[in-house]
Formats: C-alpha cells, structure tokens, sequence
C-alpha cells in the first residue's frame, strides 16, 4: 500500500507535492506543540501528586512513632492535673487574683484534638498601674513565679512587658499562655 | 471508492516508452576489460561518435552493458526521425527505449535468439556467449503482410543472425511489473523475465543525456519530498499513540489522586498528631524563661543595665526562639549603647548579642537589642532560688 501512495504521491504535480508537504508539515508541528502542553501539564500534575503520595505514605509509615511519641511525652504529665480551657482560663484567674493583678483574660481557644489529647491557649494582659513600680515589679514577680511553678500543665507560649509610655512606673503585660489536656489515657 | 480500489491495486507498472525497432541502427561494441561504469560509457559514446555519420548531439542513444563484460550493445537513431508528438508522449516515462532493448536483461542460454513481433515487422535479438547480446537484426513487415510472410521473415532472421541453438517467440507483448522498489525495472512476456537494474535502464534510455540528468534530479527532489511526507505520517502515528498514552496517563492519575483524597484526612489527623506530640514535649521539658532571661541582662539590681537607658518592649516566644529576648529600649546617652553589647558578651549566659541603633529623636537614641543565650545557661527561678 505505501507503493502506491507513494506512487501516487510522485505521480503529481510539484505543487500538489509541496502543498501535501506544507500542510502536513504545519498540522504535525500544530499537533507537536499543542502535545507538549498537554505532556508538560500532565507531566508536573503526576510529578506533584506522586511527591504527595510518597509524603502521605510517609506520615502513614511512622504513624505509630508519632502516636508513640505523643504518649512519650504525656506520659510525663500527671493526666489528673492537665487542664481543660475552662481549668486553664480559671487556674490563670486565680494565680493573677493571688499577685494582686486585675487581668483580661481572653476566651480559650477550643482546637481540635487526636482524641486523646488537646492543647488550649488563651490570652493574658495585665495593666500593673501602681504608681510605685517597686509595687509593680514584685507584683509581677510574684504572679510569673507563680505561673513557672504550674509548668509544665501551664507553659508560657509568648511574653511581652512593655512600660507605659507616659508614666514608666505602670507596666503592660501580656501573655499567650497553653495548657495539655490529657482526654483519654490509654 | 475509487482511491480504495486504487490502493488495493497495489503499486501501478512504471510507466515504460517502446519504440519501434527499426528506427534503431545497432552495435556490439568492445569495452575494455575491467572497466568501471564511468570508463564504460566514456568508451561506448566515444565509440558511437566515432561510427555514426551524425554527431552525439543529433542521436537518440542507449546502450547495454553490464559490469564485467567485454562488449556493450549500442543502439541509436537520428533524433529527426522522431516527431515532435512522438517525443511529447515520453515525458512522465520512466524509461524511454527500443522494444528489443527491453528483453536485454533476460537471462539466457548462450546461442539464443529472441524473436519480438510488433505490427512493424520481426526483431531478432541473439546471443552467442555472455550477458550482452551480439546482434540485433529487424525485418520490416507492411501491415498487409500474411502469417506466410511472418514465417518467411522469422526463417531469415534466424538464418540471418546464425548459430542459433534456442529460438524463443515471445507469446505476448512486453509489460512492466509493478515497480515494488527503485532498485529495478521487471519487463516480462510469458516465461520470459528481463530484469533492468536501475543504472542498466538509464544506460538504455535513448532520451536527451541532460534531460535524463535534469529527470534524475527532480525524482531526487520528488523522494526527498516523500521522504517529507513519510517522516510528517509517521511523526503523527507517533503523536497518535502518545496522546493515547496520555490519555491512558490521566486515567491513572485520576485513580491516583482519588487514592490521595481518601487518605488526607487519616494523614492530616496524622499530622495533628504529630504537631501536638512536639507541642507537648516542648510543654514537658522546655520552658520560656523570659524574666530570668531579662534578669539576667539588667542584673538583680539593674546593675548592668547603663543609667538613663530604659527598655520600651521586651519579647519573647517559642515561636522566635526559647532562648532569644527581644528588645526595643531607648537611652539619652548613644554612647552607652557599645559599653552596654560589651557588658552582655562578656556575660557566660551570653551566646550572641546583637545590639543596633534604630533612630535618634533629640538626645534620645533608640535601639533593638537581640540577645541569644545558651542552651540551658539560664535557670528557673524557683530552681536558682532552692
């Protein structure tokens, strides 16, 4: 059959030759550009998906050392004295009505846990406006002492102090501060 | 349809000119022994101008010659016994020659006679020894000769070219094969099989040497063309069964990424996991100190710190470092700023101090003070107290 295409083919005029040539030649270099989109995009989507996979069979993999460790590490917490938000937001209540402090204190986070365990944050500011800022530091000190001592159930995630800028006795504080709860132990 | 029919005819014969025998005077001509082609056709035109009473110029010529053997066969005729019409109906041929030129390649027992019969007369092409034939002779007939006259004619022929063994009458008028290569041109009649290698029917073509040249290369350029041609089908054959393993490709991916669906919630519960593991080990074993940390720059008595240099923020977080404090102060003396870094590194707790001037506002001079202390180096109060 290709004898006779091509018999045919040699059998026209030239211009019938280079138009066939021309019009081929221009539809396989339409087609050839139009692929190489085509493959390059589906190229990098199976690149991508196949990182996501491998990274997903990862995380699959050590799923047991990861819960392992988690328990490692609550197992070095006393599951009785870990606080929910409302123990949180009451326990950081308590200690700043024992410094002398009259905080705001900030709705706890409510994140979702594994089950097993959930960790709770809240904000914390105290205006400490004593004029004698000797009144004001031990204040302060007596409250942050206290706060170390509940750690770890209690942990400061952020400090900042800052002295108000008109009266430099009378100090700001804030906190984020984040408790472990431990929900079930196994 | 009819492009189908076509096609399942297979390839068509090529398209072959046979004129008429007795236009043509012929010789055998001696070629020297071990000559190649080149040397060959050298010898035979010189030969041919040396015979003819015309010059090369004003001939329709071949010949017939194959490597190895010591003579070629001639054959030409004066170019104005053509007509203008006759010559007009060679062109699309692809090889113009005499009809007893086309039985040269039969191959054939030495001391035979071919006898080729057309309505002009008899041919007799003969053999003694060798590929090349020694003589071609014709008898010209008139249309009203009777199968008695043939008879006689064919008895003189074959007395005329003598030493005969086999005599063979071709049964039917020469045709062509169909051309299934390049390589070769397949005239048959009946039993009788002459195979013309490409380069033996160019050497056969009577027409014009330059336009046969000009011919050559424009089937050249016609097969480069369809070389073209070729290689565009085939690139899209190839651009077909790509796409189809494309398209094959998406299908698996899309399997893929189904499998990647169903297990991101398990991963991302994995990944929580994993986040709160690290959270509460950090709980558990490391802790922010930030007011040991100050402590330990302003000393118990803020006797490290310079007089008149106060600070307006102090920072410090997991998220920036456990054992990094972050300042902004300002001091009415810049010259303190220097006196004050060196205080710091000079302390042991001290791994890196970073101390910069932001601005100057009157005589007040602001600052942001980095300090990064060793692992471990600062101790809880309640532990520095028992």
């Amino acid at each position: 059959m290709i004898r006779t295409i091509r018999a045919l083919f040699l059998g026209c005029q030239l211009r019938e030759k280079l138009l066939v040539v021309v019009f081929l030649g221009i539809a396989v270099l339409l087609w050839l550009s139009g692929f190489s989109k085509r493959a390059s995009a589906f190229w990098r989507e199976q690149h991508r998906t196949t990182l996501d996979l491998a990274d997903q069979a990862q995380w699959i993999a050590n799923s047991g050392g990861i819960e392992a460790a988690a328990q490692k590490a609550a197992s070095r917490l006393d599951a009785a004295r870990t606080l929910d938000g409302v123990r949180l937001l009451e326990a950081m209540q308590k200690l700043a009505a024992d410094a002398g402090l009259r905080p705001n204190i900030g709705q706890p986070s409510n994140p979702p846990g594994n089950g097993q365990f959930a960790i709770h944050t809240l904000e914390f500011t105290a205006n400490l406006r004593d004029p004698d800022p000797a009144k004001n530091w031990e204040a302060l000190t007596k409250f942050y002492r206290a706060l170390q001592q509940r750690s770890p159930y209690i942990g400061i995630e952020q400090f900042t102090l800052r002295p108000d800028a008109a009266n430099r006795a009378q100090i700001a504080l804030q906190l984020r501060v984040s408790s472990v709860e431990i929900t079930k132990s196994r | 349809m009819k492009l189908l029919d076509t096609l399942r005819a297979g390839p068509p014969p090529p398209k072959i000119a046979l004129l008429p025998d007795a236009l043509f005077f012929t010789r055998a001509l001696p070629v020297a022994a071990g000559a190649t082609p080149a040397e060959a056709t050298a010898q035979v035109e010189l030969a041919l101008e040396a015979i003819s009473p015309f010059p090369l110029a004003q001939l329709y010529y071949g010949w017939f010659w194959t490597p190895g053997a010591d003579r070629a066969f001639v054959f030409a005729s004066y170019r104005r016994r053509f007509t203008s019409e006759q010559t007009a109906a060679w062109r699309g041929a692809e090889v113009v020659l005499p009809a007893f030129a086309a039985v040269m390649g039969a191959k054939v027992e030495p001391a035979t006679t071919i006898l080729l019969a057309s309505p002009e007369g008899l041919t007799a092409v003969h053999w003694d020894e060798g590929p090349v034939p020694a003589k071609v002779l014709c008898h010209p007939l008139t249309p009203e000769a009777t199968d008695e006259d043939r008879i006689r004619a064919r008895d003189e022929l074959i007395r005329a070219v003598g030493g005969s063994r086999i005599v063979r009458d071709l049964p039917t008028p020469l045709t062509a094969d169909p051309a299934l290569n390049d390589r070769e041109i397949v005239i048959r009649s009946g039993d009788l099989v002459s195979r013309l290698p490409a380069a033996t029917a160019a050497a056969l073509d009577v027409r014009d040497k330059d336009d046969l040249h000009a011919l050559r290369r424009a089937h050249r350029r016609d097969v480069i063309l369809w070389r073209v041609v070729v290689g565009c089908a085939a690139a899209v054959a190839l651009l077909g069964v790509l796409e189809i393993a494309r398209l094959g490709g998406l299908e698996w991916q899309r399997v893929r990424l189904a499998k990647l669906k169903a297990q991101t919630p398990r991963v991302e519960m994995i990944q929580a996991s994993n986040a709160l593991a690290i959270r509460i080990d950090d709980l558990a074993t490391k802790r922010l100190l930030p007011m040991e940390m100050l402590t330990t720059i302003m000393g118990v008595n803020s006797e490290i710190l310079p007089p008149g240099m106060i600070f307006t923020r102090v920072l410090a977080s997991t998220a920036g470092g456990l054992y990094t404090l972050n300042i902004e102060g300002q001091t009415n003396n810049a010259g303190q700023i220097s006196l004050y870094q060196s205080a710091l590194e000079k302390l042991p707790a001290c791994e890196k101090v970073d101390l910069q001037p932001t601005g100057t506002r009157a005589d007040l001079t602001t600052f942001r003070l980095t300090v990064t202390f060793k692992p471990d180096a600062v101790k809880p109060v309640s532990a520095t107290s028992t």
